[in-house]
Order: structure tokens, then C-alpha cells, then sequence
């Protein structure tokens, strides 16, 4: 246990988070321990943490992808405006919106591996010009009035009081936990993120890795745009705008370097569940939504500052355990 | 150490920075898309409208009412909880509307409803967050001014369904799904009667140019009166007043004042600028004055007296309209407590009464294809006679 905690400090300094916010929780709120409310915790913001599990693992590859919240918008807006013509099979609008997504991610991930340019500004680009197509798209309308199953897919439950979109998030939770942390494509992910240089001297597909995560992020950004779609039952140019501050919030709460090569899906896991149980304990204790943001930004300032300042300070002792960045 | 390394390095922090700033910042200069944003969103002022001018309202309303059978009065029973829901907490009429509410609470001896919602109006998704965990709270009543256009028909339908009525006050749900019953400020077919009656007091009976400065180009509410005015305009009565163009001002106070000299500058026998938002009205009396313009451009529309009485007193503005947000939120708590504690029951011919304000009646929404609504107009005009503070 203690040989445990002292490997995952960042995890153990979570779990002990987690937990004071669920008896805080408790005590604020008669309402916060019931089933329909935890379903509610994970569906209010499931398209975020859908996209989260992606963007963990694009973050460990020492990249970023601020473009996924306009590539949600972008994929949702080519949906709905393929579904207003209404020529085609929904089903067909939805997989083209999805493959808009994929292609994307696709693009940037071209431009950022053959020009050799930082994801940073790529993605920059890409968050504005994707906003800017889905609002070109849809202009200034909101376009709804989907098929009635659609809708259910994002309103109704799928197995037992589970929506789709929670199902889908839980099973690819699982997936992705699996690729990063036990398969060879998950530990080349975390050696070009430590160094691009040496990946590539060690025989590294590097480049393919990267798009290969980028196309990633974009389908699953897309495939996001498409369920929040669903779960509203309209879709406007502006939809999921700003998400991808709290997408990247949660990841590097999760401990997630920012620089790349270190973090945990468990960290993440931990995170993402930290920041929803905040949220919606502040919720249900009728705290207005200023003090809420003001809360999850000390959240992050404090996530970025701790493990950066205690690296810091392990730094400075030669210690030979501190060099170690990998998964455990 | 590597290149990418270094790279990284130097971007990391950037990032960060840029993270921080974004979260804690919110997007307060965000004019994004807003169904139904608007006049509502008026500026920094935070003095309350005085109530005095709508009293009169309120009785030619019992005159007209009262068609079917007794009028149920609406008194104190049990406490009862609530959520009063604004599109965001961050604009001044929100407030107000929560005053009013508290003030009927006080009245019928309940608890006053909890103010919450999403603390930015850009923030449209944020208040389906706010309505599900109302639900999860189980509240005897919402009172919601919607600012999703759609997108609440499925927590709506949940409050609904969980027997929680949905009182919704300002902004209605286009569908009406899941939704009690609107309790509007004003017919929205009156506003744009009240904007061309004001043009034509102000401009006279030989007419002349005018032109309008909007909110945002998508703007619902602000639309829908427009194009009013426009039906209006287009009558024989109105015919010499003749509107040369729409500018939008995105209901952000400096692009109002850009907007405004904009007018002046391409069209040279311009004489009034009706502004159907308290932000433009504000920007463009501000803008006409500092260009000594007063004399020949007047302004008029929808604006809170506190924020425009030097402009009336200066003669910038000769009269302008709105209602009181403080009645707006009364009523709106007057509704949901007589539906909640069941001394009413809404739908079509319903009577009663509430409180200070009198008597109303819940009728068929003519401005929707469904729903119903009370109706609580009319505007109350702010001229030097009555500069409503």
C-alpha cells in the first residue's frame, strides 16, 4: 500500500481528493448519493470525457490537440447540414459527419509530422478554422428536429439506467486503458513523448504514431459532436465551444505531463471523476456557476503548479528514481 | 537534453497560461449565438426599475380578464422550494427579475427560490446542467428564462415527468415541451406597435429616416420585434417613416457606438436611431451626444430609465419603452407557486390573481404553436413626464 502510493504519488494525492469531495459532497447535499444522479454526473458531460480518454494519450506523446472541441462543432454542423438537405439517410449523414471528424484529425496530423510545426499552433489553427466551418455551415440556425432514434440515443437508456453514450464511454475507457498501458503501440506512445529523437533512433514509427493519434482524436472528437447532438437534440454552429479547456484541464489534473512521456490512465480516470463529482456537488448545493469556474480554474492552477513544483524539487536531489518518467 | 525537448519546454508553459487564463476569465466579451438573447441583456446598472409605472398595466389587464369565472386569488400556503434559473447571473435585469421573486416569496410566506444558472450568457449548454439537477433536488417548481432554444425539451420533459411544473418567464421553450406555462413581459407583436408609435411621436407626422441598431444578427427575440416594427411600418399610417438600414451592435457597448456613428456617417438626413436593446440604446444616446448630434439625430427603444434619465433630461432621447423586470420575476414566482401549491391549474381560462399586480388569465400562446401563456405587458413608455426614476 504505502510502496504503492509512494510509485503513484500524483494517483494517491487523487484518491484523497476524490474522496474528501464525496464527503463534502455528502454532507452539502441530501441528494448527491442516488443512482440517477451518479448516471447524471457522467451524462451531463460525456462528450468531454469521451474525448478526454483521447486526449491523454495525444498529451503523453508530448502533443496537443486544442482543435477537438471546433472538430466536434465542425463534424456536428456537416451532419446536420447533410440531414437539412434531406436527400440522404440519416445514418449516412451521421457516418459522413463522424468521417469528417477522422479527416480532420487526419490534416493536422499531416501538417504537423511532414512540416515539423508544433501541434500547439496546428491545432490553434485548427480550433479556430473548424469553428469557422461549422458556423459557415449552419451560419446562425439551430438545426433540430432529428429523428425521433436518434434523440433516444442520446436521451434514453441503453442497458439498464446506462445511455448509450455512457456505455460507449466506459467500454472505450477499458480499450484505451488496455493500449496504453499494456500493448506496444501504448508504450511507443510514451517513448516519443519522452523523446521524439531517440524514438526515432530506437526504429519508432514516429510520425506514424502521431497522425495515427491525431485521426484518433478526430473521429472520437467527432463521434463526440454526434452524441452531444443527440443528447440536446439540436445542433448549432458554436456547439461545444471552449470544451477543449476542460477536456485538457482534466488531463493534466489527471498528473499528465504537459511535456510529454509521463501520466497515467488512472490518473486521468481519477481526475475526470474528481472534477465531475466537484461540479455537480457545487450543483446541487446551489452554488452559482461563477464560484464553480472559479473553483475548477484553482483546481487546475494547483494541478499544474504541485507536480511541476515537486518535479522541481526532486530534481535538485540526485536522486535516481526521479529520472523515472514511464508508466509503472 | 533533445530539441523536442526544449521545444516542449518553451510551449508548456504557454499552454498553461493560456488554459488559466481561459478558465477563470469565462468568455465575458463572447457575443456568441444566443436564441433569444438580448434587450435582456442590459448593461451594468443595478438600481431597480420602479414598479409604479406598470400598476396601471396591471388594472387595465383586470378589466380585460376575468372572462372565465371566479379569479383565483393566490395566497400564502406552505413554503414551497424553487429554482429561478436567468439565462446567466451576469447581467443586471437578471437580478432584478430575482427581486421581484424574492419579493412575492416574502409575500406568500415561503422560502425565496434559489438564483443559480450559467455565469455567462454565451454559455448556452449551461443550463441543462442547472435544470437536471433542480430535477435531482427535487424543487416543488422551476421558473426558467430559456436561453437553449431546444436543447432543454429533454430536462423539461424530465421536470415534467418528475411533476415538477416548469414556469418559464422572459424566454419561453419554443416547443413548449415539458413546459407549465409562459409568463411573458410583453406580446412580442406589441413591441414592434410601441417601436413604430415611439419613431412616429418622435419624428412627427411628416416622418423622415430612421434606422435601427440591433443586438446580435441572431438574436431572437430582438428579430422577432423587428420584423414586427417592419409589419407595422408597412401600414398607411406609418408610411412616412421610412427605416434606411439594420446594424447590429452585438449588445457589447463599444461595437453599439461604431454602429451608431456608423448611421450617421452613410446616411446624412438621418433623424432617429431606435436601438431594441438596453445596451444600444445606452451606446447610441452616449455616441450622439458626444458628437453634439442631439440636436438633429434623436434615439429611442428599449432601455432602462436609471441608465437613460440624463438622456431624456438632455432631450437625446425623448422617450423610450420597457418593462420592469422586477414585476416580470413577481409574477413569474406568483404563477409558479399557485400551479405548485395547486390553487391553480395551468391551462386555457384560468384566472387569478397575484398579489400587487392583480388579476390575470392563462390563455393559448398566439406567438407559439403550442403552449400557453400569461401575459403580463404592457410597456411602460419614459418620456420627461415620467422618467421612471
Amino acid at each position: 500500500m504505502r510502496e504503492w502510493a509512494a510509485k503513484h504519488r500524483w494517483e494517491s494525492i487523487l484518491i484523497v481528493v476524490l474522496a474528501a469531495t464525496i464527503v463534502v459532497n455528502v454532507s452539502l447535499s441530501p441528494f448527491y448519493l442516488g443512482f440517477g444522479n451518479f448516471v447524471n454526473l457522467f451524462w451531463l458531460s460525456i462528450e468531454k470525457i469521451i474525448v478526454v480518454i483521447v486526449m491523454t494519450f495525444v498529451i503523453i506523446n508530448g502533443e496537443i490537440d486544442l482543435s477537438v472541441a471546433s472538430v466536434m462543432g465542425f463534424s456536428a454542423a456537416v451532419m446536420a447540414t447533410l440531414y437539412e438537405g434531406g436527400e440522404m439517410a440519416f445514418v449516412l449523414a451521421i457516418l459522413i459527419g463522424i468521417v469528417a471528424g477522422a479527416l480532420a484529425g487526419l490534416l493536422q496530423g499531416l501538417v504537423i509530422t511532414r512540416f515539423g510545426l508544433p501541434s500547439l499552433v496546428v491545432t490553434l489553427a485548427g480550433l479556430i478554422g473548424f469553428r469557422g466551418a461549422a458556423r459557415v455551415l449552419l451560419e446562425d440556425r439551430s438545426v433540430g428536429d432529428f429523428p425521433e432514434w436518434f434523440e433516444r440515443i442520446g436521451q434514453q437508456t441503453l442497458f439498464g439506467p446506462f445511455p448509450v453514450a455512457l456505455v460507449l464511454f466506459f467500454v472505450g475507457l477499458a480499450l484505451a486503458w488496455i493500449i496504453l498501458e499494456r500493448s506496444a503501440f501504448g508504450r511507443k506512445v510514451y517513448v516519443i513523448g519522452n523523446s521524439a529523437d531517440v524514438a526515432r533512433f530506437s526504429g519508432i514509427e514516429v510520425d506514424s504514431v502521431k497522425v495515427r493519434l491525431f485521426v484518433a482524436s478526430g473521429t472520437v472528437a467527432g463521434l463526440a459532436g454526434v452524441l452531444f447532438a443527440a443528447r440536446v437534440g439540436a445542433v448549432q454552429g458554436t456547439l461545444g465551444e471552449t470544451y477543449e479547456l476542460d477536456i485538457i484541464t482534466m488531463v493534466l489534473l489527471g498528473g499528465v505531463s504537459i511535456f510529454g512521456g509521463s501520466g497515467s490512465m488512472l490518473g486521468v480516470v481519477l481526475a475526470l471523476f474528481t472534477v465531475l463529482n466537484i461540479r455537480n456537488g457545487l450543483g446541487l448545493a446551489n452554488i452559482d456557476g461563477i464560484t464553480q469556474t472559479g473553483v475548477i480554474g484553482l483546481l487546475l492552477i494547483g494541478s499544474v503548479l504541485v507536480p511541476n513544483l515537486a518535479r522541481r524539487y526532486r530534481l535538485r536531489r540526485p536522486a535516481p528514481e526521479a529520472m523515472a518518467h514511464g508508466p509503472p | 537534453m533533445t530539441a523536442n525537448k526544449r521545444r516542449s519546454r518553451v510551449l508548456g508553459p504557454l499552454v498553461v497560461v493560456a488554459l488559466i487564463l481561459a478558465a477563470c476569465g469565462g468568455d465575458s466579451g463572447d457575443t456568441t449565438t444566443t436564441a433569444g438573447e438580448a434587450t435582456t441583456t442590459a448593461a451594468e446598472a443595478t438600481t431597480t426599475v420602479v414598479a409604479e409605472t406598470t400598476t396601471s398595466a396591471a388594472a387595465e389587464t383586470t378589466t380585460s380578464a376575468a372572462a372565465g369565472g371566479e379569479a383565483v386569488e393566490i395566497t400564502a400556503g406552505d413554503s414551497i422550494t424553487a429554482t429561478f434559473l436567468p439565462k446567466c447571473t451576469n447581467i443586471a435585469v437578471f437580478p432584478q427579475a430575482n427581486s421581484g421573486a424574492e419579493e412575492a416569496a416574502a409575500e406568500l410566506g415561503s422560502d425565496p427560490a434559489e438564483f443559480v444558472g450559467p455565469a455567462d450568457c454565451g454559455d448556452t449548454t449551461g443550463q441543462i446542467e442547472f435544470m437536471t439537477n433542480a430535477v435531482t433536488q427535487g424543487v416543488d417548481a422551476i421558473m426558467l428564462s430559456n436561453n437553449s432554444g431546444d436543447q432543454l425539451d429533454a430536462p423539461a420533459q424530465a421536470a415534467a415527468d418528475a411533476g415538477i411544473p416548469v414556469v418559464t418567464w422572459d424566454s419561453p421553450i419554443p416547443s413548449a415541451t415539458g413546459e407549465s406555462v409562459f409568463v411573458a413581459q410583453v406580446d412580442f407583436d406589441e413591441t414592434g406597435q410601441v417601436m413604430a408609435e415611439m419613431a412616429r411621436t418622435i419624428l412627427g407626422d411628416d416622418g423622415g429616416e430612421f434606422a435601427i441598431l440591433s443586438a446580435t444578427p441572431d438574436a431572437a427575440n430582438q428579430n422577432a420585434w423587428i420584423a414586427a416594427m417592419e409589419e407595422v411600418l408597412a401600414t398607411p399610417e406609418f408610411e412616412n417613416l421610412v427605416l434606411v438600414e439594420t446594424v447590429y451592435g452585438n449588445d457589447v457597448a463599444e461595437d453599439s457606438v461604431t454602429a451608431a456613428l456608423g448611421l450617421v456617417d452613410s446616411h446624412p438626413d438621418l433623424e432617429l436611431i431606435m436601438a431594441p436593446t438596453t445596451v444600444g440604446i445606452v451606446a447610441a444616446a452616449q455616441a450622439m451626444t458626444q458628437e453634439g448630434l442631439c440636436e438633429t439625430i434623436k434615439v429611442s427603444g428599449l432601455g432602462l430609465p436609471e441608465e437613460m434619465a440624463p438622456y431624456v433630461e438632455s432631450g437625446c432621447a425623448p422617450e423610450f419603452a420597457l418593462w420592469s423586470f422586477v414585476d416580470l420575476g413577481y409574477l413569474a414566482y406568483y404563477v409558479a407557486y399557485g400551479i405548485a401549491t395547486e390553487q391553480i391549474v395551468a391551462e386555457e381560462g384560468a384566472t387569478f390573481v397575484a398579489g400587487r399586480m392583480g388579476e390575470y388569465e392563462i390563455t393559448a400562446d398566439p406567438t407559439r404553436d403550442a403552449g400557453l401563456r400569461v401575459l403580463m405587458g404592457p410597456f411602460s413608455k419614459y418620456n420627461a413626464e415620467n422618467p421612471g426614476t
